[in-house]
C-alpha cells in the first residue's frame, strides 16, 4: 500500500506538510541522541556506583551539549599521511545514513491535517525495511573508509575488523527480518507495524517464537559496533579504535551517529518485534498515545543496549565471528524454514525443525571436521622445527602442547 | 514521478543531514585555532614513535569473509521477495526455498569443515632476533633532549 500522502499528486500542501516531518524528525533525532548520550553515561553511572555527569544543567541533562560546543572550538587536525578527500568524507557517510535510518520508523498511528491523510513517519516507501538494511551497509563505508584513509595502522586494523564483523552479521540481521516480513506480507514498516496490531499475541516476538528476536537483538548490536561487539575500537589494544586520528567536530559526528544508531535500531526493533505504535488508546488526544507507547518501547529498547555493554566484556574477535558465522546465520535460517512450514502446516513445521536439528548435528560435526584439520596441518608444521631441537621428542597430541614444546 | 514520490521525504531529510553536517564541519573550521604541528599530524600511537608502515596486506581471511558474505548476502535478497509472495505460493514456495536453504547450508558446511571460518590465532614459529631492535631505548620519545624532537 503507498503512501497515502501522495495519492493526489503532490501539491504545495504536501509539500509543506512533508518538510514539516522532515524538520520534526531531524530536530527530534538531534535531541533524542543528546539526551541518549546522558542516559547512557547517567545509567552506567549507576550501575557502577558512581555520580556520572551532574554539572552542566540539572541533573547534568546538559552535558552533551556542553561538550559538542566544545568540540567545535577544538583544533581539527589532518594527518599528513591521510588521504584528504576521503578522510573528510567518512563522518559523512557514517552520519547521514544514521539520519536517514529512522525515516522509515512508523513513530504513530494516521492523523488527516488540512484532509491530507498523513502517516505519523517520515517516509513509508514501498521497500520499507530493505532501505533500512542498505543504509546500514552504507555506514560501514564510514567506518571502513575513515580507518583506511587515516594513514594509520591501528584505524585500519579496527576498520578492517570492524568492516568484516558488520559484513558477517548483515546476512544473520536479513534473515531475522526476512522472517518477519514472511508474517507481514509486505515490506513497508508501516504494514508491518499494522500486522502486528489490537493485541499483545499479534507481535512478532510471541507469533513468530522468539528467535527472530534475539538473532536480531544479536546482530543489531553487532552492526553498531556496540559493546560487547565493539572490537573496531578496542581501547586497549588498537588505541581508540577505526576513529583514532579524528578530532574535533569529525569525531563528534561519528560519536553523533553511534548513538543515532543505537536510537534507530532500537526502534526497529520495536516496529518489527514489538508491535510499533501498537498499545492500548484513550479516548482522550487519540493520536498522543501510539506515540507515547512507541517512545516507552523504544527507551526500554535503549535501557537495555545500555545495560548490556555495562554488563559484558568484550568478546575475542574468532569468538564474533563464531558467533555470527557458525551459529547466529544457520539458527536464523533454520528458524525461517521452520516459520515457513508453519504457515503452510503444522506437519510441515515440525518436519523442518526435524531437518534443522539434523543440520545443527551436520554442523557441529564440520566444526569438529575443520579443527580437526587445523590441528592435523598445525603439528606437522610443529614436528617439523621440532626436528633442529635438541632433546627427547614430546608426543605431539594437540597443536596447543605441540607449541608449547616447540618454544 | 510517481512512485518516487513517497522518497521525497527521505530526500529532504537526506538534505538537512548533509546540510547539518556540512555547516557544524564550517563552523568548526571558522571556531577552532588551527595550528598544526609534525608531532600533530604523525600517526597517534600512544606516543610511541611510528616504526613500522602500516600493513599493506592483509590476512586473506578478510577477504574470504568479503566473498562468503556475498554469497549470504545475496541469498538473503532473492529471499525477499519470496517472503513478500509467500501465501500466494503455498506448498510450491516452501519446497523451493528447502531446496534453495539446502543449498546454501550445504555450501555452509563445506566452508566450515574446511576451515574456511576459522579465526584462531594464527601459530608460525617466529624469530624472536627481529624484535630486539625495539626497546624502549629505540622507540621512545625523550622531551627535550633534542634529537628526533618535533619543531
Amino acid at each position: 500500500m503507498p503512501d497515502p500522502l501522495f495519492a493526489h499528486g503532490v501539491g504545495l500542501a504536501v509539500i509543506v506538510i512533508v518538510v514539516v516531518k522532515a524538520l520534526v524528525a531531524f530536530a527530534a533525532l538531534l535531541v533524542a541522541t543528546m539526551l541518549m548520550v546522558w542516559f547512557e553515561r547517567k545509567v552506567i553511572s549507576d550501575m557502577q556506583d558512581r555520580i556520572g555527569p551532574n554539572r552542566a544543567g540539572p541533573y547534568g541533562l546538559l552535558q552533551s551539549l556542553a561538550d559538542g560546543t566544545k568540540l567545535f572550538f577544538k583544533e581539527d587536525l589532518l594527518p599528513d599521511r591521510a588521504d584528504r578527500f576521503v578522510f573528510r568524507l567518512a563522518p559523512l557517510l557514517a552520519v547521514v545514513p544514521a539520519f536517514l535510518m529512522f525515516a522509515i520508523v512508523p513513530v504513530g498511528g494516521v492523523v488527516t491535517i488540512a484532509h491530507h491523510v498523513v502517516e505519523l513517519q517520515v517516509a513509508d516507501p514501498p521497500m520499507g525495511i530493505l532501505f533500512l538494511l542498505a543504509l546500514s551497509s552504507v555506514a560501514v563505508y564510514g567506518t571502513m573508509l575513515a580507518g583506511w584513509s587515516s594513514g594509520s595502522k591501528y584505524p585500519l586494523l579496527g576498520s578492517i575488523r570492524a568492516s568484516a564483523q558488520m559484513i558477517s552479521y548483515e546476512a544473520a540481521l536479513g534473515l531475522a527480518v526476512v522472517t518477519v516480513v514472511l508474517e507481514s506480507h509486505s515490506l513497508s514498516t508501516r504494514a508491518i507495524v499494522q500486522s502486528q496490531a489490537h493485541h499483545v499475541w499479534q507481535w512478532n516476538v510471541l507469533r513468530l517464537g522468539i528467535v527472530p528476536f534475539v538473532v536480531f537483538l544479536i546482530a543489531s548490536t553487532a552492526e553498531m559496533n556496540r559493546p560487547p561487539f565493539d572490537l573496531a575500537e578496542g581501547e586497549s589494544e588498537l588505541g581508540g579504535g577505526f576513529n583514532t586520528e579524528y578530532s574535533s567536530l569529525r569525531f563528534a559526528l561519528f560519536y553523533l551517529a553511534e548513538f543515532m544508531n543505537t536510537i534507530t535500531m532500537s526502534a526497529v526493533a520495536v516496529t518489527l518485534f514489538f508491535g510499533g505504535p501498537d498499545g492500548p488508546g484513550f479516548h482522550f488526544l487519540p493520536w498522543l498515545w501510539p506515540i507515547v507507547w512507541f517512545v516507552g518501547k523504544t527507551v526500554v529498547f535503549c535501557y537495555i543496549q545500555v545495560w548490556i555493554r555495562a554488563s559484558l566484556p568484550r568478546m575475542r574477535y574468532d569468538q564474533l565471528m563464531d558467533l555470527g558465522w557458525k551459529r547466529l546465520i544457520p539458527l536464523s535460517l533454520g528458524w525461517l524454514l521452520v516459520v515457513a512450514g508453519v504457515i503452510v502446516s503444522v506437519a510441515w513445521g515440525f518436519a523442518l525443525l526435524g531437518a534443522g536439528i539434523v543440520g545443527a548435528a551436520l554442523l557441529y560435526q564440520a566444526v569438529r571436521v575443520g579443527r580437526r584439520r587445523r590441528d592435523a596441518s598445525l603439528s606437522t608444521a610443529a614436528s617439523a622445527t621440532a626436528v633442529v631441537r635438541p632433546g627427547p621428542p614430546a608426543p605431539v597430541l594437540r597443536s596447543l602442547d605441540a607449541e608449547k614444546a616447540g618454544s | 514521478m510517481g512512485s518516487l514520490d513517497s522518497y521525497l521525504p527521505i530526500f529532504v531529510l537526506f538534505v538537512l543531514a548533509l546540510a547539518f553536517a556540512g555547516l557544524s564541519i564550517v563552523a568548526s573550521k571558522l571556531l577552532a585555532p588551527q595550528r598544526p604541528t609534525s608531532a600533530k599530524e604523525a600517526p597517534y600511537e600512544c606516543g610511541i614513535v611510528p616504526a613500522n608502515e602500516p600493513p599493506q596486506r592483509f590476512p586473506v581471511r578478510f577477504y574470504l569473509v568479503a566473498m562468503i558474505f556475498v554469497i549470504f548476502d545475496i541469498e538473503v535478497i532473492f529471499l525477499f521477495p519470496w517472503a513478500v509472495v509467500y501465501d500466494q505460493l503455498g506448498r510450491f514456495g516452501l519446497v523451493e526455498v528447502i531446496v534453495f536453504a539446502a543449498a546454501a547450508f550445504f555450501s555452509l558446511l563445506y566452508l566450515v569443515a574446511n576451515g574456511a571460518l576459522d579465526w584462531g590465532p594464527v601459530r608460525r614459529v617466529r624469530p624472536v632476533s627481529s624484535l630486539q631492535s625495539r626497546t624502549t631505548a629505540s622507540t621512545v620519545r625523550r622531551v627535550g633532549t633534542g634529537s628526533g624532537e618535533a619543531a
